[in-house]
């Protein structure tokens, strides 16, 4: 899957914005790995995520969700995320999934070169790595960057530009805040490699100014 | 999706959310699907709580709101009636929500979604090795959708440069022979949120499979998120990157990394 490789955003923006994730699989690790998903789970929970999930039990940011709860509700399956927004805490939760050694595969999406300092930093060498080349075809029918920029924060494509574009309404009309309006986006993102806090971000800058047209490179 | 129109009060909350935007309003003042256009991702579903209240007393209170000029701005995370029903889906419409639904498990490859583990356990299956490249071809995505007739357009197009597609990819599954990425005619005319074309290829190939990506990208009305993947070298550099480069194309910044922490870790030298 490519969930999260196509995040788009400024260099600055991508700062903060690290997904970890770890994904079991079928035949080698993934038959009763469950109770290996829960540590993972637990390990990235002590350094407070800004979100977590799986698409099996969907993510924090839904109705009624207590993380503990959550976390035990976890069994088998393809895996689960957890996003960050800064690198220090994503190298200090690397360092706990080592000294852990669940023998789950571990991925991080995010700054390719601050992630490979953060493995080098914890005395890992990265296995393999995937970039994007970004977007190809029909470009024209792309919308303004800053709702890229949200919508590819979900790689399920789970939170539609008009939806995006109706938050952005709400939060110039003062109906929500840009942070409660970053939560409610959150909530379509099943799996949780939605980020809210760099939703709330954007949307606080387009409160304040102009959406940037498409074509206008980073 | 389908909506009850015996419940639809036609406040238009499913609208905005519909991945496609293919929820209006119709003549009637209740809410319609365009099903041709629905790619059956059900997140109207799933997102809009249902708040269960009587279809009649909805309007009633709308009737005599509206007789002061005043309205009523329903939470945006509702359906206040409950009137979004997911249809049972026959084959081959069921396609839709295999690829466009990531809650359910895709019946080819038992994981959920669209696409498959890719690098992200590479560490243990091994499935890139050392001179060979994976290309990711996901048509459709960001947020426009892809008919399964412009997906074939891009497979074909490839498949023509010999590429190993990947036997447990969805739509390598729908091929009717990966040699020519044709794709069964029954399904030509589904819609789906995105789809990936995967391969793995040589690296020294790369140029070569960019520049026919290059080429029929402008045959198709979608867009195509473009992905390259590569098992690392013992220092950690990555080895696809001089041959994007060396293609004209600049690769992103950021990018996702397996950190091998997987176990048993796949040997090499070994397989």
């Amino acid at each position: 899957m490519t969930n999260t490789l196509h995040r788009q955003g400024k260099e600055q923006s991508l700062k903060e914005d690290f997904v970890v994730f770890m994904t079991a699989a079928p035949g080698i690790n993934r038959e009763g790995s469950g109770p290996k998903l829960q540590a993972f789970m637990r390990i990235c929970a002590k350094y407070h995520p800004v979100n977590m999930g799986n698409v099996k039990q969907g993510n924090i940011h839904q109705d009624g969700v207590e993380v503990e709860k959550f976390i035990a509700s976890l069994s088998e399956g393809a895996g689960a995320a957890a996003v960050f927004t800064d690198l220090d805490t994503v190298r200090q939760v690397i360092e706990e999934l080592i000294r852990a050694d669940l023998g789950i595969s571990i991925n991080i999406s995010g700054l390719l070169d601050e992630v490979r300092q953060c493995c080098h930093g914890t005395g890992i060498t990265r296995h393999s790595a995937e970039h994007s080349l970004g977007f190809w075809g029909a470009r024209e029918r792309l919308p303004e960057r800053e709702i890229l920029e949200i919508n590819t924060l979900c790689g399920h494509g789970m939170i539609s530009f008009n939806f995006i574009r109706k938050m952005v309404e709400y939060v110039k009309l003062r109906r929500l805040t840009p942070k409660k309006a970053a939560r409610i986006m959150a909530k379509c993102c099943e799996c949780g490699a939605f980020n809210p806090r760099r939703a709330e971000m954007l949307l606080e800058k387009i409160r304040k100014g102009d959406l940037t047209p498409s074509e206008k490179p980073v | 999706m389908e909506i009850d129109k015996n419940k639809c009060v036609g406040c238009g909350n499913c609208h905005a959310v519909c991945t496609m935007g293919a929820i209006s309003l119709d003549e009637d003042g209740k809410s319609i699907v365009n099903q041709d256009q629905c790619v059956e991702c059900s997140v109207c579903y799933r997102f809009l709580t249902s708040e269960g209240y009587w279809p009649w007393m909805v309007s009633a209170i709308r009737r005599a709101l509206s007789l002061f000029r005043l309205g009523y701005l329903a939470d945006v995370d509702v359906c206040p009636t409950g009137a979004l029903t997911p249809p049972v889906l026959e084959w081959p419409r069921s396609l839709r929500g295999m690829f466009s639904d990531p809650t359910i498990v895709h019946p080819g490859t038992g994981i959920y979604g669209r696409g498959t583990e890719e690098i992200k356990s590479n560490d243990v299956t091994g499935r890139l090795r050392g001179g060979e490249a994976g290309l990711v071809v996901e048509m459709g995505r960001p947020g426009i959708g892809v008919f399964f007739w412009d997906i074939e357009k891009v497979a074909m197009a490839l498949a023509r440069l010999s590429p190993e597609f990947e036997k447990k990819n969805p739509v390598t599954q729908l091929m009717e022979d990966p040699r020519t990425g044709k794709i069964k005619n029954e399904v030509l005319g589904e819609k789906v949120l995105s789809a990936i074309i995967e391969m793995k290829i040589r690296l020294d190939s790369i140029p070569d499979f960019l520049r026919a990506l290059e080429k029929v990208q402008k045959e198709v009305d979608t867009v195509i998120a473009v992905g390259v993947a590569s098992r690392c070298l013992a220092d950690g550099s990555i080895p696809h990157e001089e041959w994007v480069r060396s293609s004209g194309y600049a690769p992103s910044r950021n990018g996702k990394t397996n950190l091998g922490l997987g176990r048993p870790l796949f040997k090499e030298t070994e397989s």
